[in-house]
C-alpha cells in the first residue's frame, strides 16, 4: 500500500517535472529584434523575456498542445498554438500594433486641445490663461494659425470665410447660435463658458464628412464626461460675479453655473468711443447634467441668456448718432447619448434645439427677430478590424426664422424662412501601418428650401516621415446655405447653396515640449450669391454666380523647452484671397482679410511669487476698404493692427486667486476700416468715418474663489 | 479506503505544489525587481496573473513596478506606455474588488505619476482625482498607512508652492508612521511598502 502511493507520488512529480525547451528569436516586420518582449505559455509561469538580440530560451513543464504567447507594448500580442517538446528556435515575427500613440493622425486643418488630442496646440487651460482672451474661447482660438482678427466683430474668420462659414458643435450637435448679440461693429463673444469643456478641436478646413452645412470651418466643443467633485465656485469681477456649483453623486453629476456681466463700472473707468445710455448687461446660466450607464454616457446641457445694451453710435449719414437699443433673449439645449453596443459598435446620438430672439431698435424702428432651430443626429461607427473603422450616420436640420422689420411711419415688413436639411454621411479609416492613414468619406445631404441634392466628397491621408515628422494632405467639398440676411428672401427669389473646396497640405513635427506646424492650402470658392443694390433688399436681383479663392501659409510653433516655467508659442498666417459676390463689381480682396496675421503668446509661471503672468500680442497688416471717391474698388488699406495684452494671476491660497489683466496696454489707435457716406456732400465728396475699437483697452479685476472639501482644488484652473 | 487514501494524497500533492509554485513564482518576481529588472519582474507578474486569475497581487504588481519605474524613466512615450499598462491591469482587479484599500492606493499612485509627467498639462485634471482616490482608500480603511501617507505626501509636494500649511500634513506624515509600525499585511505578499518614503517625508517636515 504504502509503496503503490510512493510510486504514484515518484510518477507524479516525474510527469510533473519533465522538462522541454521552448525557444526562438522574437522580431518585428522588417526582421529588426525585439528585446524585452515578455512570452510564455499560457495559463502557466513558464517564460522569459527576450534578449537584446530578440532570441528566447526557456524551460518547461507543460507537455504536449499548449498556446505561446508573445507579447510587448507597441506590437499586437502574438499567439500560436504549440507542441512544447518541438518549438526550438522558431522565428516569431510581431506586428507593430497600429493603435500606439505614435500611430499617424490625420492633422491636415485640424488644431486640437484637450485631453484626448494626441498632439495638443492649446491645453485646456490656455483658454483662461491667455492675456487677451478673458476667458473668450473664441478669443483663444484667434491666436492660432489661419485665423483673421476682425476687431469690430469678435467672432471666427478662418481663411478668407466669413464668420457664417465657421459652424459650432457641442458635443457633436451644431449650435445655430453661439454667439452672443451684436450689432454694428461691436465685438460679440462666444457664448459658452470655457469651463465646462474638456477638448477642444478647431478644424480649419479639409474636416470630416460627419460635418456639413460649413463652407470654411467646424469647431467641435466637447462637455467633460465627469465632474471632478463637488464644490461651489464663487466669482467677484469688476464687470460682474459669477456662481457655480458642482454635484457628483455615484453614477451622475450636476453642474449649474450662473453669472451677471455689467460693463457699467468698466465704462465709467476707461474712456469710451462710443455713447453709452445703459451699459452692456447680461444673465446667463448653464448647467451640464451627466448619467453613466454600463455601456455610455448621456449627457444634457442647457445654456440660456439674455443680454442687453444701448448705445448712441456716430453715423457718417446722419447728423445725430443712430441710438441702438438692444435685447436679446437665446436658450439652447443639447442631449447626448454615446455609447458601446454589441462588439465593436458606437453608437452617439444626438437632439439640440436652439431658440434665439432678438429685439433691437434702431432710432425709431424695430426689428424683431426669433430663431427656432434643431438637430437631430445619429451616428454609428464599427471597429471592423484594428486596421478598418467603418462609420455612418444621419442628421435632420431644422430652421425657422421670422423677422419683423416696422419703422413705425410706413414700412411693416414681414421676412422668414423654414429650411429643412436632411444629410447623410459614411466615413471610412483606413490604417494600412503605423505610418500610413487614410480618411475617405462622403455626404449627401438635401435642403428642402433650395430644392437642392448635393454629394460631397472628402478625403485625406497621412503619412509618418520620422519619428516625429509627418505629412498630411485633405481634400473636400463644402456647401452651405446661404445667410439668412438673403434666404429671408426665399419668396422672392431660389436660391442655391454656396459651395467651396479645400485642398491642404501639412507638415508637422513634434517632440516633447515642442509642437511645429506649416500648413499650405488652396480653396476654391464658387456659387457665392450677388446682388446689384447697395443694401441687401427684397427687390434686390440676386444670382448665385459668384466666386472666390484663398490661398495661403499657416504657421505655428509652440515650445516649453526654452525657458524653464516659460511657455509660448507663435502663429503666422500668410493669405491671398479675392472674391467676386455681394454687390462687388470685380474680384476684389474683402474688408475682413489682413494679408499677414501674427500672433506671439507668451505664459510664465513665477514659483516666488506664485504667480502666472503673460502676454499675447497680436499684430496684422492692414486691411482694405472701398472708398467711393476712388475709381477702383477696394483700392484702400487702413495702417496695421496692434495690440498687446497682459494678465497676471496670484495665487493667494489654493482655492483663492486674484486675476489681473489688460488688453491693449500700449493704447495703439487701432482702425478696423472705414464707413463711407452713402451720398457725397455738396462738394461731391463721400465723407467717411473710421470704424473703431468701442474703447482703445480693456481691462479686467476678479477674486475667484472655490469652496471644496479638497483643499488641493486649484483655483489655477478658474484664470 | 484505498482509492481514497490515494486521491487524498494526490490532492495534497497537486495543492502543495501549488501553492509553492505560487510562492517561488513570486520570490522570483520579487528578487527581479529587487535587482532593477524592472521589465522582468513586470512580465514574470504578469504570467503569474494570466495562471492565477483569483489572486489580485500579480495584476497589483505588474501596476506598482511600472509605476514607480516610471518616476525615473525620461521617455514621455515610454512612461505613457508603462502607466497605460499599469492602468489596464489594475482596472482588471478594479471591476472584480472595489472595496480593496490598496487598489485605491496605487491608482492615486497612477494619476500622480500622470502629474509628474507634465505638470502642466496634467497637475489641474489629475489633482483632484489624486484626492479623490486616496479618500476612497481611507473610507475602506482608514488605518492604511499607504493611503494615510500618500495623501499628505502628494499635498507636501505641492505645498511649495500652492502655499498650503504643511504642519496638519505633517501630522498626517507621523500618523502614518505609526500605522506602519502596526500594521500587519495580511499575507507574505501583500503590499507593505511605504515606511521608507514615509521617514524621508519626515525629516523634511522638520
Amino acid at each position: 500500500m504504502k509503496t503503490k502511493i510512493t510510486f504514484i507520488l515518484l510518477l507524479m512529480s516525474a510527469f510533473t517535472f519533465a522538462q522541454n525547451i521552448v525557444s526562438g528569436k522574437v522580431v518585428d516586420q522588417k526582421g529588426k529584434p525585439v528585446a524585452g518582449a515578455n512570452i510564455y505559455i499560457d495559463g502557466t509561469y513558464d517564460g522569459t523575456s527576450s534578449s537584446e538580440t530578440g532570441d528566447f530560451s526557456f524551460e518547461t513543464t507543460e507537455v504536449g498542445n499548449k498556446t505561446l504567447v508573445v507579447s510587448f507594448l507597441m506590437f499586437e500580442t502574438f499567439s500560436k498554438e504549440i507542441d512544447v517538446a518541438n518549438y526550438k528556435d522558431q522565428i516569431v515575427k510581431l506586428k507593430e500594433n497600429v493603435n500606439t500613440l505614435d500611430a499617424v493622425v490625420i492633422t491636415a486643418g485640424n488644431l486640437e486641445s484637450g485631453d484626448k488630442a494626441r498632439v495638443s496646440v492649446l491645453k485646456p487651460l490656455d483658454i483662461v490663461t491667455t492675456a487677451g482672451s478673458a476667458g473668450n474661447i473664441i478669443a483663444a482660438l484667434q491666436t492660432l494659425p489661419g485665423t483673421q482678427s476682425v476687431g469690430e466683430d469678435g467672432r471666427l474668420f478662418v481663411r478668407g470665410g466669413e464668420a457664417s462659414e465657421t459652424q459650432t458643435f457641442v458635443d457633436g450637435v451644431r449650435v445655430a447660435q453661439p454667439y452672443g448679440a451684436t450689432t454694428n461693429n461691436l465685438p460679440t463673444r462666444g457664448r459658452f463658458s470655457p469651463f465646462l469643456f474638456s477638448g477642444i478641436s478647431f478644424s480649419t478646413g479639409g474636416y470630416s464628412a460627419e460635418y456639413g452645412e460649413a463652407l470654411s470651418s467646424v469647431l467641435l466643443l466637447n462637455t467633460q464626461d465627469e465632474a471632478d467633485h463637488n464644490k461651489t465656485d464663487i466669482s467677484l469681477m469688476t464687470v460682474g460675479l459669477g456662481l457655480g456649483n458642482t454635484q457628483k453623486w455615484n453614477k451622475s453629476s450636476l453642474s449649474v453655473n450662473a453669472a451677471y456681466i455689467n460693463l457699467a463700472p468698466y465704462q465709467a473707468v476707461i474712456p469710451q468711443n462710443v455713447d453709452w445710455n445703459s451699459p452692456y448687461q447680461s444673465l446667463s446660466g448653464e448647467t451640464v447634467y451627466r448619467y453613466h450607464f454600463v455601456n455610455g454616457t448621456f449627457k444634457l446641457y442647457a445654456a440660456f441668456d439674455s443680454e442687453r445694451f444701448d448705445l448712441n453710435q456716430k453715423n457718417v449719414n446722419f447728423v445725430d448718432p443712430v441710438r441702438t437699443d438692444m435685447n436679446n433673449n437665446n436658450f439652447y439645449l443639447n442631449a447626448s447619448y454615446k455609447g458601446t453596443i454589441g462588439t465593436g459598435w458606437q453608437l452617439t446620438s444626438g437632439v439640440s434645439y436652439g431658440y434665439n430672439n432678438s429685439k433691437i431698435k434702431y432710432n425709431l424702428s424695430d426689428l424683431d427677430s426669433r430663431e427656432n432651430a434643431a438637430q437631430l443626429k445619429l451616428k454609428l461607427r464599427k471597429n471592423v478590424s484594428d486596421h478598418f473603422k467603418l462609420s455612418f450616420g444621419t442628421d435632420y436640420f431644422i430652421t425657422k426664422y421670422n423677422e419683423d422689420f416696422n419703422d413705425n411711419v410706413s414700412i411693416n415688413a414681414v421676412t422668414g424662412y423654414d429650411s429643412n436639411i436632411f444629410a447623410a454621411y459614411t466615413e471610412g479609416d483606413v490604417l494600412f501601418s503605423k505610418n500610413l492613414a487614410l480618411k475617405v468619406g462622403l455626404r449627401f445631404s438635401n435642403n428642402s428650401l433650395l430644392d437642392e441634392s448635393r454629394l460631397a466628397p472628402r478625403a485625406s491621408i497621412a503619412y509618418k516621415v520620422s519619428k516625429g515628422g509627418q505629412f498630411s494632405f485633405a481634400y473636400g467639398d463644402f456647401s452651405q446655405t446661404p445667410v439668412v440676411d438673403y434666404i429671408k428672401y426665399s419668396k422672392f427669389h431660389q436660391f442655391e447653396s454656396e459651395r467651396a473646396s479645400h485642398y491642404i497640405l501639412n507638415y508637422q513635427y513634434t517632440k516633447p515640449g515642442l509642437t511645429f506646424r506649416a500648413e499650405a492650402y488652396y480653396k476654391d470658392y464658387r456659387n457665392l450669391v450677388q446682388y446689384d443694390t447697395k443694401d441687401i433688399q427684397y427687390n434686390s436681383v440676386f444670382n448665385n454666380n459668384g466666386s472666390g479663392y484663398a490661398k495661403g501659409l499657416d504657421l505655428f510653433w509652440r515650445d516649453s523647452n526654452l525657458y524653464k516655467n516659460l511657455e509660448y508659442w507663435i502663429s503666422y498666417s500668410y493669405i491671398d484671397s479675392e472674391r467676386q459676390y455681394k454687390n462687388f463689381p470685380t474680384m476684389a480682396t474683402p474688408n475682413f482679410i489682413a494679408n499677414h496675421n501674427l500672433s506671439v503668446v507668451t505664459k510664465y509661471f513665477i514659483t516666488d511669487w506664485k504667480s502666472q503672468i503673460g502676454f499675447t500680442n497680436t499684430f496684422a497688416t492692414g486691411r482694405p476698404y472701398n472708398d467711393p471717391n476712388q475709381t477702383q474698388f477696394m483700392s484702400g488699406k487702413t495702417k496695421s493692427y496692434n495690440s498687446l495684452s497682459f494678465n497676471w494671476a496670484y495665487l493667494l491660497t489654493t482655492q483663492k486667486i486674484i486675476y489681473f489683466s489688460v488688453s491693449n496696454i500700449l493704447g495703439t489707435q487701432n482702425v478696423f476700416g472705414y464707413d463711407y457716406a452713402k451720398t457725397p456732400d455738396a462738394a461731391g465728396v463721400y465723407n467717411r468715418q473710421a470704424v473703431v475699437p468701442t474703447a482703445d483697452r480693456f481691462f479686467f479685476v476678479g477674486f475667484f474663489w472655490t469652496i471644496s472639501q479638497n483643499k488641493n482644488e486649484n483655483q489655477l484652473k478658474n484664470l | 479506503m484505498k482509492k481514497i487514501i490515494t486521491l487524498f494524497a494526490l490532492f495534497t500533492v497537486l495543492f502543495v505544489s501549488a501553492q509553492t509554485q505560487f510562492e517561488q513564482g513570486m520570490g522570483k518576481a520579487f528578487g527581479l525587481w529587487k535587482e532593477g529588472k524592472n521589465t522582468e519582474a513586470s512580465q514574470l507578474f504578469e504570467r503569474i496573473a494570466a495562471a492565477e486569475k483569483t489572486s489580485w497581487l500579480p495584476n497589483y504588481y505588474v501596476a506598482l513596478v511600472n509605476t514607480t519605474a516610471s518616476f525615473s524613466e525620461k521617455d514621455k512615450t515610454k512612461v505613457s506606455l508603462m502607466l497605460t499598462k499599469a492602468q489596464d491591469v489594475l482596472d482588471v482587479e478594479m471591476i472584480k474588488d472595489q472595496s480593496n484599500s490598496e487598489l485605491y492606493v496605487l491608482q492615486a499612485l497612477i494619476y500622480t505619476a500622470y502629474v509628474v509627467m507634465d505638470p502642466m498639462t496634467n497637475g489641474m485634471k489629475y489633482s483632484s482625482k489624486v484626492m479623490e482616490a486616496y479618500a476612497k482608500a481611507k473610507a475602506i480603511d482608514p488605518n492604511n498607512p499607504r493611503a494615510v501617507f500618500g495623501e499628505a505626501d502628494y499635498q507636501l509636494g505641492g505645498a511649495k508652492w500652492t502655499g498650503v500649511d504643511t504642519k496638519p500634513l505633517c501630522a498626517q506624515v507621523n500618523k502614518a508612521i505609526e500605522l506602519f509600525g502596526t500594521f500587519k499585511p495580511e499575507t507574505q505578499f501583500s503590499p507593505k511598502w511605504g515606511l521608507e518614503r514615509a521617514l524621508e517625508t519626515q525629516k523634511t517636515c522638520k
